[in-house]
């Protein structure tokens, strides 16, 4: 048989084949089940309200919040900056270039933590990085940057620094009273190191 | 599961030991295929040989078809494979100059090597000639860098432009491969040249 009609008769089944079935879209998980209990367990997915409102207010560049509540819910309140991806919509293709990149850190919230942990949840068996959960969300936010306590006077030091930063971070994001600013703020609250993340890698080819 | 590096599954040393044992035997059969003759290669320019035009649509499609499958047998994740990104500009100029080069030359980048390492002449000459083009391109970089980066389209795919799916796109491809199969046969039959 000629070269040419074995060929053919090759590849125009697979050909057919091929059109014929659906085309695959689905997205294997990258995680097994144990390691990411593993990560639940460690709580690395945390950021404490302390730490987001540092970077708020430094404008941080690599800070990126991500409100994961419902539309309606973001507009009424959200935090400055913050962007809206509903956990509904969460695997839409629009949203993939902001949940799945290595420049920035991504802080899920919601109201309280389980709407935004199930956002990370998700992401993070995608295989994704940089993505993280508002510890305690805006109930908590509300509570520690907006309302402050202020502690006893019995209290370590520690606890009045933490006090004084809520104050100012609270005035300056727009909820309690006054600043009075004393301590060195880049004290209370250490920023998390960003993790590095998977480069996508690029390979290129040709003839 | 795929792709292997970028999933983290082999390591990027392995990648390019992989990608080396690979690129030996690409070089091996390019070499036995008779593709180390620049008067084979510029065969399908004029009709009397089109070896080159038949072994690079098969195995362009033989790619598809392999990658479509392992995607469907979720070996692959598609969307995860590099896709280079298009300049409109770039990509007619680019492939005017190596189609002039091509006709030229009698190699394109690829078979120059192979031919080089039976010590072909030509093919010296040949890369001299590129790594020359390759100077020239950067040195002269200021110069052509906007007509370089116009029209810059992302990395589309024929088959999303068309709306259709990629096993759609595959089957019409493999016709048109077929067709021009059998008209590549019809001009060797049709111009055909004694010794080369």
């Amino acid at each position: 048989m000629k070269p040419l009609r074995l060929l053919a008769l090759f590849i125009i089944p697979m050909g057919l084949i091929i059109a014929a079935v659906p085309q695959n879209k689905t997205k294997p998980y990258k995680l097994t089940a144990e390691q990411l209990l593993g990560e639940v367990n460690t709580r690395t997915q945390y950021l404490t309200p302390d730490a987001v409102a540092d970077m708020i207010i430094k404008k941080d560049p690599t800070l990126r919040l991500i409100d994961v509540r419902s539309q309606d819910e973001f507009e009424k309140f959200n935090l400055q900056g913050a962007i809206n991806i509903p956990v509904t919509d969460l695997l839409s293709e629009k949203y993939a270039d902001i949940l799945n990149q290595d420049g920035k850190m991504n802080v899920f919230y919601s109201n309280g933590t389980l709407t935004a942990n199930e956002a990370w949840m998700v992401t993070r068996q995608l295989g994704y990085n940089n993505n993280f959960v508002l510890e305690g969300g805006l109930n908590y936010w509300f509570d520690a940057i907006l309302n402050p306590n202020k502690p006893a006077s019995t209290s370590p030091d520690e606890e009045f620094a933490k006090y004084d930063f809520r104050k100012s971070a609270g005035a300056a994001l727009g909820g309690g009273s006054a600043i009075q600013p004393s301590q060195d703020q880049s004290t209370v609250s250490a920023k998390p190191a960003i993790t590095a993340g998977i480069k996508k890698k690029k390979a290129a080819g040709g003839c | 599961m795929g792709p292997l590096s970028v999933n983290e599954l082999i390591s990027e040393n392995t990648n390019l030991f992989l990608a080396f044992i690979i690129g030996i035997g690409f070089g091996f059969v390019l070499e036995q295929s008779g593709f180390s003759s620049s008067r084979k290669l510029a065969g399908v320019f004029y009709g009397y040989d089109t070896v080159v035009l038949k072994v690079f649509f098969t195995a362009a499609i033989t790619a598809m078809l392999g990658l479509l499958f392992f995607s469907l047998f979720g070996w692959i994740d598609l969307s995860m494979v590099y896709v280079n990104p298009t300049y409109l500009t770039s990509a007619i100029v680019g492939g005017i100059i190596m189609g002039a080069g091509f006709i030229m030359g009698g190699y394109c980048p690829g078979t120059s090597f192979c031919g080089a390492s039976i010590g072909k002449l030509d093919a010296f000459v040949f890369i001299g000639g590129l790594f020359l083009g390759v100077f020239i391109f950067g040195i002269g970089y200021p110069i052509w860098d906007g007509m370089y980066l116009a029209k810059f389209l992302g990395s589309p795919k024929i088959s999303t432009t068309l709306g259709l799916t990629d096993g759609v796109f595959a089957i019409l491809l493999i016709m048109v491969a077929l067709a021009m199969f059998w008209v590549a046969e019809w001009a060797e039959k049709k111009f055909p040249r004694e010794e080369y």
